[in-house]
């Protein structure tokens, strides 16, 4: 779905084909960041297109940008040039309409309140005049999605690093957004409670049927789940190419023997030690 | 074999360790062989009552003069109290201000710090020239030691939320003053308790410097009065009211942190190690 690279200035009106599919659109992204006095380009000139209802990943070399362009798309970043919609609106907007639910690498649980109150937190945060009931009513059914049935009295210390991610997923999950922006939520995860937690992520995909955005380390992780990978790299930040995964759904611990799996498994990382090399 | 542990925190439930020690057996028996150590070293030695007294002189002494330490300890107790409360509100106040607006508090933390290095022992005669022997010099003696370590505690525990929980609240719309009221506050909660920790005890330093300065009341006024006297016996029994009364007040602080953070990882015994 990556958009070809046009010569033509960033237009902030799409064109009606683009909208029928894609809901994330960013053209000529580039992101400047200012540190002690010197402006330093951290993203350059990215374009991409997320279809409604897909699952795609970020996945590249630490310092290619991929944390910074998807906190562009929750809007968090404002970019320093091109333009980026969500739902057809600016991405801050998006986010107050609770278009966008984000996930990041620390759980960030509130220590005084229990699972439960957690996973409401953020929408009575979002919405004031919503009722304690409601608010609690959807936390729960968001408990219960992320599998986490019968700890909803439980403190975050009372839980493992994977039910309190867990939470963190039912707590933006409630505010029912059409997009999941996750920032390696699994990246401080030990290995076999990251591939629970992939597991997880696919089954609530499945059933929400949410667009997801994730930005991963992992290229199992990134293979197994998405639909399309953007393969990011260094100097200067950029996306590099844009890889389909062609892996049957629906997909399971079955899917990683698949030789589709396999193929993007290798071309993957390819991409991502030639990355590499250039960076160092 | 006989493996005593001694935490009361301890999970073990295996049978063949023996149930844990209070935590105040050993000190207390610690305490009790040292005061009769000092008792025969003062008898075999002919120590001069007004060099070094003997526990049981002293113990004579706090018995004689009880009337006129309750007296003292009524009016120091009021002071610490009274003082530990403004300073706690100062110093939460200005950890709040310095929080809530960066650009003044960029301004006035440096001016905190600085200030922080003036020996405040040395400005009590000169709160006793401006507002003379009452209360007041004490207190703003107290504040003026005791309200520092509030305010970096404090601050320090407004600034240790994750800047991504800040940026999750803030996509959702919240503002700087809900963040800080919902998040920011109660995250801060269990520094400010160590901070109010040291302040009950630097509030009791406080009030026996200002009554050194100049005062007519309190057991600071007792320990000046009686050594002058060279009544050391009575010295040595303020010293030991003061003590007490130190201590029940951190313990009345320790209590509230319980009763208010209990979520403080310190008493979550429950906490999982992953």
């Amino acid at each position: 779905m990556m958009l070809a690279e046009t010569a033509a200035p960033a237009p902030s009106v799409v064109s009606a084909p683009d909208t029928a599919e894609a809901q994330i659109i960013g053209r000529h992204i580039a992101v400047d960041f200012t540190h002690a006095g010197r402006r330093q380009r951290v993203l350059q000139s990215v374009n991409i297109s997320i279809p409604r209802g897909s699952f795609v990943s970020l996945i590249g070399p630490s310092g290619c940008g991929k944390s910074t362009l998807l906190k562009v798309l929750a809007g968090l970043v404002p970019p320093s040039e091109g333009s980026i919609t969500v739902d057809g609106i600016a991405p801050e907007e998006a986010a107050k309409k609770r278009v966008i639910g984000l996930v990041f690498q620390e759980a960030t649980l509130l220590p005084w309140k229990n699972a439960l109150e957690n996973a409401a937190f953020l929408l009575m945060t979002a919405d004031e005049s919503i009722a304690k009931s409601e608010a609690f009513g959807r936390a729960e059914a968001m408990l219960k999605l992320v599998g986490l049935r019968d700890a909803e009295n439980k403190m975050p210390s009372q839980l493992s690093g994977g039910m309190r991610q867990r939470v963190a997923i039912a707590r933006a999950l409630a505010l029912d957004p059409q997009v999941l922006l996750m920032d390696e939520p699994f990246g401080a995860l030990d290995a076999i409670t990251r591939e629970e937690m992939s597991e997880c992520l696919l089954d609530i995909w499945e059933r929400t049927g949410k667009t997801i955005v994730l930005v991963t380390h992992s290229i199992d992780e990134a293979v197994l789940l998405s639909d399309e990978v953007h393969v990011m790299g260094t100097g200067p930040a950029r996306i590099i190419e844009t890889l389909p995964i062609t892996v049957a759904r629906p997909r399971g611990e079955e899917s990683y023997s698949e030789p589709a799996f396999k193929a993007a498994e290798k071309r993957l990382r390819g991409l991502l030690i030639e990355s590499h090399r250039r960076t160092s | 074999m006989t493996e005593v542990v001694q935490s009361g925190m301890s999970q073990d439930r295996s049978d063949t360790v023996r149930r844990p020690l209070p935590d105040f057996v050993p000190a207390a028996g610690l305490m009790i062989v040292a005061l009769l150590l000092w008792e025969l070293g003062v008898r075999l030695f002919n120590v001069p009552e007004f060099v070094v007294p003997a526990p049981s002189a002293v113990f004579r002494s706090l018995i004689e003069s009880r009337y006129h330490l309750m007296v003292a300890a009524k009016v120091t107790a009021i002071e610490v109290l009274v003082g530990f409360i403004l300073s706690a509100v100062v110093g939460i106040a200005v950890a709040l201000v310095i929080a809530r607006f960066e650009r003044f508090g960029r301004a006035l933390y440096p001016l905190i710090v600085l200030f922080q290095n003036v020996p405040k022992v040395a400005l009590a005669p000169i709160f006793i020239l401006w507002f003379g022997y009452d209360m007041a010099p004490k207190l703003l003696l107290i504040v003026v030691i005791a309200f520092f370590p509030v305010t970096i505690d404090m601050l320090a525990g407004l600034q240790s939320v994750e800047p991504s929980f800040v940026s999750l609240m803030k996509s959702v719309g919240a503002n700087k003053n809900k963040i800080m009221l919902r998040v920011r506050i109660p995250h801060a909660l269990p520094h400010l308790f160590a901070g109010l920790k040291v302040a009950i005890t630097f509030s009791v330093i406080g009030a026996i410097v200002g009554e050194f300065a100049g005062a007519n009341a309190g057991l600071g006024y007792v320990i000046q009065f009686a050594s002058t006297q060279l009544d050391t016996p009575l010295v040595f029994s303020a010293l030991l009211v003061i003590s007490v009364l130190g201590l029940a007040f951190y313990y009345v602080v320790e209590l509230a942190e319980r009763f208010l953070v209990p979520w403080s990882p310190k008493y979550d015994t429950r906490q999982r190690s992953h």
